[in-house]
Order: C-alpha cells, then structure tokens, then sequence
C-alpha cells in the first residue's frame, strides 16, 4: 500500500532516511570550507548541538579549520576559547581577521571547571560558538554539555584527543582530523546521514602571500642552506650601535 | 511569653519566672540604623520619605498611587519586599501623618475607607502620647477624668484644656485631625550605600552567608532605585567571631556593567562567596557601595523579542572571573615587536558600550605567524634540508631588555614528520641549536 502522499511530503524533513543526509530544523553555519559544508547535515556546523573535533595532536589545522566562525563574531558577542591547551597566537589570528576583543580566552584549572565555564558560557547566550578542550570527560557530562548547547541554541565544539573515537559520545557530528599536505584531513566518525568511505581533504588559506607552501601548487621545498643565507629576504634587525668614544645619542648630528 | 513573662515585667522578675531567659540589651543607635535602611529603601516607592523616630518611617503616596496600583496593591508590595529586607511592619495609611503613626501603632487595620476622623476617634487614650510632646501627666489628667478614646478628648472644651496645661494635647489633636499643617522634613538617602547586617548565631556555611547577603542587597536595591542610579562594583566585607582574632575579609564584587539587577548581583556574589575560604565563623556581614552612577531603567520590548536571545556579554565575563579568578578570563592583543613571544598581549575583557576603535592599528607582521605559539620553544634536531618550505625569516632584536630578551633567529616554515606545518628557527648565537616555535594550524 503506497503511503499517501499528501500524508508523507509535509513530514519529510521530520523523518531522516538512513541512505540520505538529515535536513534538519535549523539549517546549519557554513564552516567556510564548501567542500566540508557539502558532506554535512544542515550544509554547516549544526548550530545549536555539540560538535566533536577529535585530534591526534594540538596543532593539526583545528584552529585553522574554525578561523571562519571565529572570524564572524559581531561586536557584543563572544566567541570562548575555554581550556585552550597552548597560546592562541595573536598576530596570526588578527592577519586572519579575528575581531581579538570578542575572542574571549579562558584558561581553567581543572577539566571541571573547563565544563563549568563552558555550561555558563552556554547558558549566558552571549556567545555566537563556544570551544572547549577537555581531555577526559565521561557520558554524562558530554551529555549535559549536549543539552546546554541545545537550550542555548549556540554551537558547542569540544576538541578532545584521538583516544576518545572509541568512546561513545553524544555529539550530533564527529569529525577526526589528521594532519595533510596543504591543509587538514577529515574523517566523519558520525553524522545524520550515511557513513562517508573516504575522507576529506580540505586546503586551507595560508596566512602569508602566495599559496601554501606545502600546497599542491607550492614551489619546491626551499633550499636554502642550513647555512645563513647572505642576503635574507625579508627580516626585522635592530641592533646596537657599534660602541663609540663620543657620546652617542639624538645628538650626534648637532655635534 | 509562654512562661508568664510580659511586656512591663521588671529585669528580676522575668528572671524569676523563666531562668533560661536571655536577655538582650537595647541598642538604640543600631534601630535608628535599621531605620535609615529601610528609609533608603523605601525611596523604590516615592521620592518622599520622612523619618519619624524612633520607629516610624513616613512614606508620602499620594503622587504615586496610580502607579502602583491603588493602597490595597502598594500596600502588599511594601509589606511583601519589607520582609525580604529582614524587618516586620505594621502599615497605616492616613490622611495626615501623625494619624498613619497613630494607626499604624494601635489602629486595627480594617477601616481603610472610612472617614479619618472616625478612625481615630476609636483609638485608645495612650496613642496620644505616640510621636507628640504630650506627657504623662496629661494622660493622667485625662484619665482621672474618665476619657478613654481620643473621640471623647477631642470633643472636650479646648480652653479648659488650654487652661489645665494641656495645650500640646490640642496641639496633637490638631495635627493628627488635619486641623493645622504638619511639616516633616524630607529624608534624603546617604551618599555611600552602607548596611551591617549581624547573623543571628556565628555561621561558616556559605549559604547562610549567601541569605543574609540576599537581604543586604534588597537594601541596595531600594537605594538604588530611589536614585534611579546603577552600580559597577559593591564591596561586601565579612567579619568573623570576636574571640576568633581573624582580621574581617572584604570581598569586591564587580558586576561587569553597571547594573542595579539584584538577581545578578545575587549570581556574582554567590560564586564569590562560594570560593572564599572561611577561617573562622561569620559574625556579621557589611555591604558597602559608593559611586552610583544614572542610569536609566532599560526600555522594555513591547514584544518579547530579540532580548531573550542575546545574552549578556558582561555578565558572563563577570561570572566566570568570579569562580575562576581575573587572571583567568582574558582577551588577546597584538603588540608590536618584532621579537614573537614578545608580540602579544593580554587585555581586559572590553566592557560593552560604545565601541571605541583603536586610533591607530597595531602593525602586524609581513610574514605569515603560526595560530599556535608554544609557550617556550622546544629544541629539536636540526630538520632535513627538505623540510624546510619557506624561509628564512630573520628576527634580531631585543637588545635594550638585556641578553636574556635579545633574540636572533632565523625563522623557516618547516612540515613536521606528520605532515604539519611549524615555525622553527635556528639561532643564529653560537651553538646554533633549532627549536619548535609554533604550529601554523
């Protein structure tokens, strides 16, 4: 008996087929990446759920990989970098465009006051996406945070280790990201939709002029010499005056 | 009272009766403490507070009626948030502002709508004597001759009262009748918030702390409001048992922005007061703050809107520095100098408002900077030839913060073994080791 359709296309979007990607309710925040958007529910970071960034290392192009969402915020929001595991650098993110007065650094003692900062952050509805790195969480409190970031409705991304793939988790979306030539390797652990074989490769932007330089179309590697180079390119030099028996100073040229 | 002591039972006596009694002396100087609180608090109701002491406080409604909704309404409001204050008390309203005294005192309270000379006229001979310069001797006087209701004084001839040295009863009657005028001076509330609250046992739970400081801040409120003013910051300052010999711990609580929303106050206080060490019990707590600022009361939307979505930037700044410390919560900046571990600041959390722009950008480097700086560089083995993608990058400087500082690198984007990109350098001083600067990820 073939379902009537009247019934069935009003409901499409509230039932999600296995073999085909979940549309769901909000649409989702374009990551900035339309290769990443293309294989996510939504065609973005789900907006209002946790979001699980697993890496082998810190340092691997996660920060590169949400530079556009910490690019985004508007002035009177934050974007929370909580329990960052080292500096985020701040000449670099300002060359990417990161507003550095909404980006709002905590650093916590404990991973339970990491997830206490995150749940205020979650709760206060100040912040346009919150980021938290935790080593070690159980269920239960995944699980809270999950809920948080539900009633907040604001993007929740823990970054935890690659040990924690084998655990259960209660993010909407996991990705696990490996290191790659010429920007940042994706695998999509979970996700609404059916299991994608083959994993992502995304370019991301170099910061400096030209491409980058382990890009595909990167110049070969440079071959300068170990040695110093007799001519540096570019270079910042600010050096004493050589020592001299007059006085030296702003009045050298009066004298 | 259950054991047979009463009002007007001498010291002995009650002792008598009940030995366990404990008996408190009376400190007049802290009732008229409590009075001025509650005179500053009650300026949330109208800008025409009157004291009357010893135990009165005059509040003037007429003007502000409407607003509040009618005396039935005002009424329960003042009854309702006076106890949250911590007092009990007794409320008349009247015409004139002896007669609410008198009412208040000794009327019933259920004769709201009828004309006020017949409610006083019920009230006992002793009200006389409340708030007025009428003595004992007149009361005694009038009492001898058989008057028991202020109905029966007032309709007695006024010149043989006049003539039997009674004039301040007339005068009273007066006054209270409405007869003559009655002016009171205007009270104005104090410049500094300042209010001492003692706990009634000696506490180190910080939730009986967190009450009382409820109540201490329904007192800012009331002061708050009455000069429609908001504060940044309040000092609330806990002093410990006596015998204890622990010096008081004076907590600042900053709010963010300025603010005279109790619940977030409330919020901010108990996160402080949550990650205070208590060396000893509480014995009282003081709630001190100065420096009101106007401020407006924010316009609310005719449709519940946007408002609800947008959080609050400050008071989250504001409640995470509370539980995790200032040092804790921070924002970036740029600074400008060439050495990188050198190029960057910590700042404050800008305060919302008015946003102001830089006047002149901090210049960044030409060079790309890696999104990760390590805290220290790592030394590493010297790098393959081949790994080495783009540089070098030479960075000099730093001489005038002594040796220590004074950097010299040479800087190379290099792709590590896993095929991540890092800032190394290779110093250009004597043992020419290399180290791990950053990740570019």
């Amino acid at each position: 008996m073939a379902a009537p359709a009247s019934v069935a296309s009003p409901l499409d979007h509230l039932v999600w087929r296995g073999d085909q990607l979940a549309t769901p309710v909000l649409p989702g925040r374009p990551t900035g990446h339309a290769a990443l958007d293309a294989a996510l529910p939504g065609g973005g970071w789900p907006p209002a759920a946790l979001t699980e960034l697993l890496l082998p290392r810190n340092g691997v192009g996660e920060l590169g990989l949400l530079l556009p969402q910490l690019a985004a915020v508007p002035s009177g929001r934050w974007a929370a970098c909580i329990a960052p595991p080292g500096l985020p650098y701040a000449p670099a993110l300002a060359a990417a465009g990161v507003p550095l007065d909404r980006l709002l650094i905590v650093q916590a003692e404990s991973s339970a006051h990491a997830r206490w900062a995150a749940r205020q952050a979650l709760d206060s509805r100040s912040c346009e996406v919150v980021l938290l790195w935790l080593a070690e969480a159980d269920m239960g409190a995944l699980r809270r945070l999950q809920l948080a970031a539900e009633e907040s409705g604001t993007p929740l991304i823990l970054l935890r280790p690659e040990s924690a793939a084998h655990q259960p988790s209660p993010a909407v979306l996991r990705l696990a990201l490996t290191p790659c030539r010429g920007g940042v390797g994706i695998r999509i652990l979970k996700r609404r939709g059916p299991q994608l074989a083959a994993a992502l490769a995304l370019q991301l932007p170099w910061p400096g002029e030209g491409s980058r330089p382990d890009g595909d179309t990167a110049p070969s590697p440079a071959t300068a010499a170990l040695q110093p180079p007799s001519s540096p390119g570019k270079h910042a030099l600010v050096r004493p005056l050589p020592a001299r028996s007059t006085p030296s100073g702003l009045h050298t040229r009066a004298q | 009272m259950a054991c047979g002591v009463e009002p007007g039972l001498g010291r002995a006596s009650a002792l008598a009766i009940a030995p366990e009694l404990c008996l408190v002396d009376r400190a007049p100087s802290l009732e008229h403490a409590a009075l001025i609180d509650i005179a500053s608090w009650a300026g949330r109701f109208t800008p025409a507070v009157s004291l009357d002491p010893p135990n009165t406080v005059l509040l003037e409604v007429e003007a502000c009626l409407r607003l509040f909704g009618g005396l039935a309404p005002l009424g329960r409001q003042i009854t309702r948030q006076i106890e949250e204050l911590g007092f009990h008390a007794r409320l008349a309203f009247a015409q004139t502002a002896l007669a609410a005294r008198w009412l208040a005192r000794f009327g019933t309270g259920d004769d709201v709508g009828k004309p006020l000379a017949e409610r006083l006229d019920r009230l006992p001979l002793r009200a006389l004597a409340e708030g007025t310069p009428v003595g004992s001797d007149n009361l005694d006087l009038l009492t001898g001759t058989g008057h028991a209701t202020l109905g029966e004084v007032r309709r007695l001839p006024r010149h043989g009262l006049a003539r039997r040295h009674a004039q301040a009863v007339t005068d009273a009657i007066d006054r209270a009748y409405g007869h003559v005028p009655d002016p009171r001076s205007w009270f104005s509330p104090p410049e500094r918030y300042l209010s001492r609250l003692p706990l009634p046992t000696p506490s180190g739970q910080a939730d009986t702390l967190l009450f009382a400081t409820r109540r201490l801040l329904a007192g800012l409120a009331g002061w708050l409001d009455a000069r429609q003013a908001g504060v940044e910051r309040f000092t609330l300052v806990l002093e410990f048992e006596r015998n204890s010999q622990v010096p008081e711990t004076s907590v600042e609580i900053v709010l963010g922005v300025l603010s005279r929303d109790m619940v977030r106050c409330q919020l901010l206080a108990r996160e402080h007061l949550n990650r205070l060490p208590l060396p000893a019990a509480v014995d009282a707590l003081r709630l001190a703050a100065d420096l009101p600022c106007p401020l407006a009361p924010s316009a609310g939307e005719l449709f519940e809107g946007d408002d609800e979505h947008r959080g609050d930037a400050g008071l989250l700044v504001a409640t995470l520095r509370a539980r995790l410390g200032d040092q804790a919560v921070r924002c970036l900046t740029p600074h400008p100098d060439h050495r990188p571990e050198k190029a960057w600041r910590w700042i404050e959390p800008p305060v919302p408002g008015p946003v102001h722009t830089r006047s002149t950008p901090i210049p960044l480097p030409p060079s790309p900077r890696p999104l990760w700086l390590l805290p220290e560089p790592r030394a590493i083995p010297a790098p393959q030839p081949w790994s080495l993608l783009a540089g070098p990058e030479r960075i000099e400087s730093g001489w005038w913060d002594g040796p220590e500082a004074t950097v010299g690198r040479d800087y190379f984007v290099a792709r590590t073994q896993d095929g991540c990109l890092a800032w190394v350098f290779r110093e250009r001083g004597a043992p020419h080791g290399w180290y791990l600067h950053g990740y570019f990820a």
